[in-house]
């Protein structure tokens, strides 16, 4: 049943959801919502992983890098979010603020 | 069958001294009791052998009692064993050294209590505050006493020999502290002690290293240090085998010698004597069981366990016993001769001790095996006898100087009567034991010096005369300790009032050593010579027998005389001068008169200043001139160290400082100029173009998601054409 | 089984470093430094099944290091960097057991004792030392020259923070810091230089010890005097200094007068061993001949360092320092028993017909072992003895004391013991060693042993007269009076090392067994047939 959704739907979701993420993550302020978007965008690759390997790849049950790779995105995806949520924390601590524009520690 | 556990004789006293050092040493009269019982059932252990070797009889020197089952040490292929050998002489020492280790036991429990007047006025008596550690440390001595008697080993006797080496250390220097609340001692004292058991120590310690190095090569030549291959007759003749050392020494000499060294230290012979007078400053019970009947003559021991090297020396052309009869004739005369001029009751017996030490020696140099064996059991019996006398006489009285005493036999009736037989026995009067084993000696020297078929000898004669003037002296100044200590009027009144006769734990050991003294001379008479034949007619180990032996004749007859006239002679002469008219309190002694001579006598011939260390009275020392030149190269060589050692690692480091700086410059100044240049023209640059560096992340992540548009779109218009 | 017990230590570090607060790191290094401590003891109580667990089993190594190295035990060998030939190549023999075992005790007496007295930094303190004592473990078990040389080196870093960090503050510890790293380094720059002149003219390029000890005899690197010699120079500079050999000891008395107790202790009881494990690791067996044309020159370094060190000892009047010049005294020694051995010809060590050179030999090289731990023993027993009396009188000064002996009993007893084991008496520990290489070098080095022996009677003369005399006899002061003897835990830190001296001096077969067995391996591959 899942062979009558043409590909072309999973890729357009796919990059929506990109785009969504993106466009949060460079024009949110708010940095939680900044990481949120990163998220997006790792689960809008996901998704395309997971498409082509369903449909790109002669034998799915025998070749599953495909589904591996986006187990490896999601693990990665779980870790970023810790770390970036303790920065977040730690920044907020530091500066009692979330808002990216503030933080410019890295400015020359 | 007792003799398969003669190992652990000496086990018993060392278990004791475990036991105090850890368990009980804050429970005096425990501790002493565990140490009295160590030493009885050492003594037991030790008769039972020696009653089964007295059983073998002569035999015993051909198949000694035997073993050595434990490993020590393995080297290479081969392997050190530890174990026991008991020949006959051995079985003498086991029944001797336990039997007046037990008296001295006994003695010390109350001779270790003293008294002193408290506050209120009564006499108040109390241990030693230390009477456990004491108690420790005389079984650790016995225990290794015992160990080295029992040695199948060469190393195994030498670690036996240090480890007493530390009891005396430790012992002469058991009032070489004191703290804060300690009053029964004063400080100069504290100060004798101490510089004297580091003189003792050291001392023997330069003759225990001549010891080791003899042991070593002796290893090394030999191929073993067990006793009975060492004696072996392959054994010895391996000596010969190697290049001969120096020039025309041959081994065998050079290693007796150094051997020899070992006993010259431990036995205080001439020159290494000085540490033995000031060893006195150790408790009375010490002086009598290391420093005369026991770790002194473990050295004499020493040389009659390696006698058969001596004679195989003497056989094959050397002149080891030549040198050891020399030492020994030397030293007898020369300690007896100070010992006239000491005011000090335990000092006149050291230079006896030393003296008698020499007899010895002497005796064996010239080849009297058995006599000079016989004088060292008898010996240890009187000697121990007129030190433990001598130390109730010290209890009772208070001070250590003869001058200060005098007329002490009212007093103390039993202590003099025991003193005197002991007295009697070191001057060699009958029937006492020393008579016999002196006399024995001097018709061996008599016999071999003049009367030898071999023709006369000269050294064996300078020996005969040196030890029959030493006899004379003996008695000389044993006459004039007995007149100074127990005869005449009081000299100074305080301490006579503060004498008393010696409680019962104190007279009766020195009873039983009065009795021992009268009878163990008849081991050994020359109408029945049981002695001779027990430890010397056999012969030694694996060698011909070299001794000849002689019934009673004429001149054995003569000697006898010749030798009670020498004692009464010298008795008579001490009479003249200390008993007919006695001193007077506050008189000089008559010895004075002689001037010059009687300073260099006081003095001891100014050894001490020369290579030694001079002990004062008050507590202070003086280093003599070779210490202090061993102090001053020590002092020399740390300046050398920091100076110029370390001086060279510190100028390395300081050049490396120097050039690092010039590098320093260099690097600032010319290369350092050539990066700065090319840095700030960077630094323009960059500091128009840092301006994109806002600091924001999104704007980053904007040119960056731009950037990827950018190739992006690229990509998709070179896939169109 | 090597392999963790050289690296629990560094886990042990690591886990340190997570820890919160400093009881807890401290009890946590104790009990963690028991770990590798209990494995040696049990690697040494299986010794005599060794053979059984020879390295055949698990090695991924060449069929030719396999060939080479039957006789060293407990092996593990993986390739580590194959284009250069590198192994990870461990394995022990009788020599380095004691030594290991000794390294693992040393450590645990040395945190016991820091856990009371180290307040500030407590976190690094434990950490570096965990560290110290795997770069000292690694040296013992390394089988090739590359990791011999990593873990020599990684040894030091700790031991400089130990001094610089924790030093006492009037004893410069930064001087003596940068002093003992850069001196010692200047000997590992040269040692550097040898192994790759090694590993460059052997054939197959390897940097394995038994393999290059194995094909010595057809090796350009032994065949060629020049390289030979140059190399043989290069170690010995190393391990000279690191021993330490006069003139090369100045660093010495400087850092381990600036070190906290527990780093005297490690330094003078393992750290100078190292050297003397080069001896006999690599100079004896690789280099046998450039070493026999050299010993009777080592051998009179030897004996200067004996009587020398002695009598620098004797004119010290600060205690710690006093202790370490006996460093130097005592270390001679152990230099002296090797290069007595080396000074055995070819010809001596094959013919029997000779004589007993062989077992001489032996002699010698058993008891230099053998001095090395007791040394380890003894003198780690007097630096916590000097550490202890400086915690409670905050001075050195040997004028400052006296009359100890009777206001603290028990410990001058137990530096009475200590001092007596140290000056050689018979019947305690170092009298044992001493001993075996006087027997040992009479044979081959006769006047300098007799030389030497001249310091033995110095040994005794500084030990009497400035240690005993000094702190435990004569009057007590009055300014001493409430000076506390010593508290449970440190008895409990010294028993250990007490008993090993009198158990040793009463019976060393048990510990001379396992040395010998190695020994007579190491004077088979030193012949050349």
């Amino acid at each position: 049943m899942i062979n009558d959704i043409p590909l072309n739907y999973f890729l357009s979701l796919a990059a929506a959801l990109f785009c969504i993420g993106l466009f949060g993550s460079l024009a949110r302020k708010n940095a939680i919502a900044v990481l949120m978007g990163i998220e997006l965008m790792l689960n809008a690759v996901n998704i395309n992983l997971v498409a082509f390997w369903r449909y790109g790849s002669p034998d799915p049950i025998l070749n599953q890098a495909g589904i591996v790779f986006a187990l490896f995105v999601i693990t990665l995806a779980a870790a970023e979010a810790a770390i970036g949520l303790a920065l977040v924390i730690a920044i907020y601590r530091s500066r009692d603020t979330v808002n990216v524009e503030e933080i410019n520690l890295l400015k020359w | 069958m007792v003799q398969n556990f003669t190992l652990l004789i000496p086990l018993f006293p060392l278990l004791a001294f475990a036991i105090i050092a850890l368990l009980t040493r804050s429970r005096n009269r425990l501790s002493a009791w565990i140490a009295i019982l160590g030493v009885i059932l050492a003594l037991a252990l030790s008769l039972g052998v020696f009653l089964e070797a007295l059983a073998e009889g002569a035999e015993l020197a051909v198949n000694p009692f035997y073993g050595a089952p434990i490993v020590w040490y393995p080297y290479g292929t081969a392997t050190v064993n530890f174990g026991w050998l008991v020949d006959p002489m051995g079985s003498a020492m086991l029944f001797m050294v336990p039997t007046v280790c037990l008296m001295i036991f006994i003695y010390s429990v109350a001779y270790m209590r003293h008294s002193h007047t408290g506050k209120d006025g009564h006499t108040i008596h109390e241990d030693d505050p230390r009477y456990a550690r004491f108690f420790a440390l005389i079984s650790l001595f016995t225990g290794s006493m015992l160990l080295l008697v029992i040695s199948s080993n060469l190393l195994q006797f030498f670690i036996a020999w240090e480890i007493m080496g530390f009891c005396s250390y430790a012992l002469i220097g058991f009032w070489s502290f004191r703290g804060l609340k300690e009053h029964h001692i004063d400080d100069a004292q504290v100060g004798r002690a101490r510089a004297a058991s580091i003189k003792a120590f050291l001392t023997t310690r330069v003759g225990d290293v001549l010891l080791m190095t003899g042991m070593i090569l002796l290893f090394i030549t030999v191929g073993t240090l067990d006793f009975t291959q060492m004696f072996s007759p392959d054994g010895l003749n391996n000596m010969l085998l190697g290049e001969p050392p120096i020039g025309a020494l041959q081994w065998p000499t050079l290693i007796a010698l150094l051997i020899f060294g070992g006993t010259v230290a431990k036995s205080a012979q001439f020159p290494l004597h000085i540490w033995l007078p000031d060893a006195m400053e150790g408790p009375t019970p010490v002086s009598a069981l290391i420093h005369a009947a026991t770790m002194v003559s473990a050295g004499i021991f020493l040389v009659i366990r390696m006698y058969p090297l001596f004679v195989f020396d003497s056989q094959t052309g050397g002149f080891s016993m030549q040198t050891v009869a020399l030492i020994g004739g030397f030293t007898a005369i020369f300690a007896a001769v100070l010992g006239l001029a000491q005011n000090d009751i335990k000092r006149v017996l050291a230079f006896s001790t030393v003296s008698q030490l020499g007899y010895m020696l002497a005796a064996l140099g010239i080849g009297a095996f058995v006599a000079g064996s016989f004088h060292l059991i008898t010996h240890a019996f009187f000697k121990a006898l007129l030190f433990l006398a001598a130390g109730a006489v010290i209890h009772a009285v208070g001070t250590n100087d003869m001058l200060k005493m005098g007329g002490l036999w009212r007093k103390m009736p039993i202590t003099f009567l025991t003193f005197l037989i002991g007295a009697l026995a070191l001057m060699g009067i009958f029937p006492f034991a020393g008579f016999w084993s002196k006399d024995e000696i001097l018709l061996e020297a008599l016999r071999l010096g003049f009367f030898s078929e071999s023709g006369a000898a000269p050294l064996v004669q300078f020996v005969f005369i040196s030890l029959a003037t030493a006899a004379f002296i003996t008695a000389l100044y044993t006459g004039r300790q007995l007149f100074l200590t127990f005869f005449g009027k009081p000299r100074d009144q305080h301490f006579y009032d503060h004498a008393h006769e010696s409680p019962v734990t104190i007279w009766v050991p020195l009873a039983i050593l009065a009795l021992f003294t009268t009878v163990i001379g008849f081991w050994n008479t020359p109408f029945a010579p049981a002695f001779t034949g027990y430890v010397g007619e056999a012969g030694l180990v694996g060698l011909p027998v070299p001794f000849e032996h002689h019934a009673f004749d004429q001149l054995a007859l003569i000697s006898i005389f010749v030798s009670l006239g020498i004692a009464f002679g010298g008795l008579f002469v001490a009479y003249f001068i200390y008993g007919f008219r006695p001193v007077g309190a506050g008189q000089p002694d008559p010895l004075e008169r002689l001037g010059i001579i009687y300073r260099a006598l006081a003095s001891k011939f100014w050894l001490d200043e020369l290579y030694g260390y001079k002990i004062n009275l008050d507590g202070t020392a003086r280093a003599g001139l070779l210490v202090r030149f061993v102090g001053l190269l020590s002092r020399f060589s740390y300046w050398f160290d920091r100076t110029i050692v370390d001086g060279l690692v510190n100028l390395v480091g300081w050049f490396g400082r120097i050039m690092a700086r010039l590098w320093g410059w260099f690097d600032k100044h010319v290369i350092d100029a050539i990066v700065n240049g090319s840095g700030s023209v960077t630094g323009e640059i960059a500091g128009w173009w840092r301006t994109m560096q806002t600091g924001n992340v999104q704007n980053y992540a904007l040119i960056a998601v731009a950037g990827a548009m950018a190739f992006a779109i690229l990509f998709l218009l070179r896939s169109f054409t | 089984m090597l392999s963790a017990i050289t690296f629990l230590p560094l886990l042990g570090a690591i886990i340190i470093l997570f820890l919160p607060n400093d009881n807890a790191i401290k009890r946590f290094a104790i009990l963690w430094s028991i770990i590798p401590l209990a494995l040696a003891t049990v690697a040494w109580v299986v010794f005599p099944t060794w053979p059984e667990f020879t390295m055949m089993n698990g090695s991924w190594c060449s069929p030719e290091i396999n060939a080479a190295s039957l006789e060293y035990y407990l092996g593990e060998c993986i390739p580590w960097i194959p284009a250069l030939g590198i192994q990870y190549h461990v394995g022990i023999d009788g020599i380095s057991m004691p030594l290991i075992w000794l390294t693992t005790l040393l450590t645990t007496l040395s945190l016991f004792y820091s856990a009371r007295n180290i307040s500030t930094r407590v976190k690094e303190f434990f950490a570096l030392f965990l560290l110290l004592e795997t770069g000292m473990l690694g040296v013992f078990v390394s089988l090739d020259l590359f990791l011999f040389y990593i873990f020599w080196e990684i040894g030091l870093v700790p031991m400089y923070f130990l001094i610089g960090i924790w030093g006492h503050e009037q004893d410069r510890p930064q001087y003596a810091a940068i002093k003992f790293f850069l001196y010692t380094l200047a000997g590992s720059v040269f040692m550097l230089l040898a192994i790759i002149a090694l590993y460059l003219f052997s054939t197959p390029n390897t940097f394995d010890i038994p393999l290059l000890t194995a094909t010595r005899d057809n090796s350009v690197w032994a065949k060629d005097v020049l390289i030979s010699t140059a190399a043989f120079i290069g170690f010995f500079l190393a391990f000279a200094i690191k021993m330490p050999l006069f003139p090369f000891h100045t660093w010495l008395p400087d850092a381990h007068t600036a070190a906290p107790t527990a780093g005297s202790v490690v330094l003078a009881g393992i750290l100078l061993k190292l050297g003397g494990y080069g001896f006999i690791r690599i100079l004896l067996p690789m280099f046998p001949g450039t070493f026999n044309s050299f010993a009777i020159g080592i051998g009179a370094l030897a004996v200067i360092s004996i009587v020398y060190g002695s009598l620098v000892a004797m004119a010290q009047t600060d205690f710690k320092r006093l202790v370490a010049y006996s460093s130097v005294n005592h270390m001679g020694f152990v230099v002296l028993g090797f290069a007595a051995a080396a000074a055995l010809t070819n010809e001596q060590l094959i013919n029997p017909e000779l004589g007993n050179y062989f077992n001489s030999g032996a002699t010698a090289i058993n008891g230099a072992v053998l001095a090395m731990f007791t040394h380890g023993v003894i003198t780690g027993g007097l630096f916590f003895l000097v550490g202890m009396l400086y915690e409670r009188t905050h001075t050195r000064e040997l004028a400052q004391f006296g009359g100890f002996m009777a206001t603290v009993p028990i410990y001058g007893g137990l530096l009475l013991l200590t001092a007596f084991a140290s000056l050689g008496l018979p019947g305690l520990a170092g009298f044992v060693g001493e001993f075996l290489v006087l027997r040992g070098s009479y044979t081959t080095l006769t006047l300098l042993t007799f030389i030497a022996v001249i310091g033995v009677i110095f040994t005794a003369a500084y030990f009497l007269w400035r240690v005993v005399q000094k702190v435990l006899l004569g009057k007590a002061d009055e300014k001493w009076v409430n000076l506390p003897d010593l508290r449970g835990y440190e008895v409990l830190t010294l028993v250990p090392l007490a008993v090993l001296m009198i158990v040793i001096g009463i019976y060393p077969n048990w510990i001379l067994d396992t040395i010998n067995a190695a020994t007579e391996v190491i004077l088979k591959t030193m012949a050349s047939v």
